[in-house]
């Protein structure tokens, strides 16, 4: 079977980092659904080929953060009661982030902020096609 | 808790030449240690030493908490970077001798740890590749299920799906709360498998944390200005930047820590950019081991 995730070892972005945005991301998208089982944190780090430190310390935030839940001796499961509408303020988070990234670059490179606010309308335009008035 | 393996201010001086100097370091039960260093850094050194095959010229080693003695080594297996094998003797003789010599020795463990690796059982050990004989003495050492490993370069000679497969021994043992040390001139396999990762330049610690908070402070914070790069005062002396290079309009500054604090003084010279860029373990590496001495300060262990 496929890991449900995946992780960029080499990146210099923490690996619990990387896994604790990817079970939000399959929580927000609903990839992984409320009441769902997670794999254990030897599993998931035999199939990623992590540190199992690193797997345990990833689901502990996710617990901290209502995302999961986990209960001795049965293991982890994706909370029933609010983890989706958390997992998506968690996925805003980082769109904002990364919005953020490009356009602090955007300035740095120049762009004016007219014309920058008119390249994002355009953008968003080509994401979110107008289908008819409201 | 108990240190699996404690290493308390360990030097060894071969006549004049210093081969480790200094050096403590603790690896935890369940933990994933991986000592990185150049050739000649010391790694080998401190191995033989932490197993009692040389004399500590000064400092302590304990494992699980006591000195070493003969019983030690019921619970700890060592391999070596260069296989210490019997040329004449079959990989079945090896494991008839383990089952001889070991309490913990797992007949049905070693038989499936010899189908992973896909050796012949009844073949002279002189007969297989280097890469063979390194997978027997890992064979050999995951088949005593200790408590402790000590590995010195484990997948030398080993193609990628077997590099691959001693990871997962590494990762397994280490879920059921075994701990590992182990040297790897790989820096990719170090980043997989540690949690906590030590680096050694001419026999000194010159990086010792967990990989993620290491990754979460050592940054590259990169000003670029309209006109060439000012002199910062006070930049060259503050012990959180490894590095700096400047060409032209760019600063660059290697940070240990603090990179936001340092992108904030590069603001107050107006440049048109500054950006903090993240490092892999590979960049960290090579900053440590170029750059000036300093050891960076312990972060948070998982």
């Amino acid at each position: 079977m496929a890991a449900i995730f995946t992780v960029d070892p080499r990146s210099g972005v923490p690996l619990y980092l990387q896994l604790i945005e990817q079970v939000k991301r399959a929580v927000a998208l609903g990839t992984l659904a409320p009441g769902e089982q997670l794999p254990t944190v030897k599993s998931l780090a035999l199939d990623l080929t992590v540190n199992p430190n690193t797997v345990a310390r990833a689901y502990r935030d996710l617990e901290r953060d209502g995302i999961i839940e986990t209960s001795p001796g049965r293991g982890s499961f994706v909370r029933s009661n609010g983890a989706p509408g958390e997992a998506r303020r968690a996925a805003e988070d980082v769109a904002v982030a990364m919005l953020g990234e490009a356009i602090r670059q955007a300035k740095a490179l120049g762009l004016e902020r007219m014309r920058l606010e008119a390249l994002l309308d355009d953008l968003v335009g080509r994401w979110f096609p107008p289908h008819g008035e409201e | 808790m108990e240190h699996s393996i404690a290493i308390r201010d360990l030097t060894k001086r071969y006549g004049n030449f210093t081969a480790v100097s200094g050096l403590t370091l603790e690896v935890e039960p369940g933990s994933i240690c991986g000592l990185l260093g150049p050739n000649g850094a010391g790694k080998s050194t401190t191995f033989k030493c932490l197993l009692g095959l040389a004399r500590p010229t000064s400092g302590s080693i304990a494992i699980e908490g006591k000195p070493l003695t003969p019983a030690t080594f019921q619970d700890l297996a060592y391999v070596p970077e260069k296989s210490a094998l019997y040329e004449n003797l079959t990989l079945a003789e090896h494991l008839e001798y383990y089952r001889r010599c070991y309490a913990r020795y797992d007949a049905a463990r070693a038989s499936e740890l010899i189908d992973m690796f896909k050796l012949d059982r009844k073949k002279k050990v002189g007969k297989f590749s280097k890469g063979q004989r390194t997978a027997v003495s890992l064979i050999l050492a995951f088949s005593l299920r200790p408590r402790i490993f000590v590995l010195d370069e484990p997948a030398s000679g080993l193609d990628p799906i077997f590099q691959r497969l001693v990871l997962d021994l590494m990762i397994e043992a280490a879920a059921g709360g075994a701990s590992v040390l182990f040297s790897s001139h790989q820096i990719g396999q170090v980043e997989r498998a540690a949690d906590r990762v030590a680096i050694l330049k001419n026999g000194k610690l010159v990086v010792d944390g967990s990989v993620d908070e290491l990754k979460t402070t050592e940054k590259i914070v990169e000003a670029i200005f309209a006109t060439a790069a000012p002199d910062i005062d006070g930049l060259a002396a503050d012990p959180r930047i490894r590095r700096i290079e400047r060409s032209g309009r760019i600063i660059r500054a290697y940070v240990s820590d603090g990179s936001e604090a340092i992108a904030k003084r590069f603001e107050e010279f107006s440049p048109r950019d500054v950006s903090i860029m993240d490092l892999g373990l590979e960049d960290i590496f090579l900053t440590a081991v170029d750059g000036r001495d300093a050891t960076i300060p312990h972060g948070d262990l998982p």
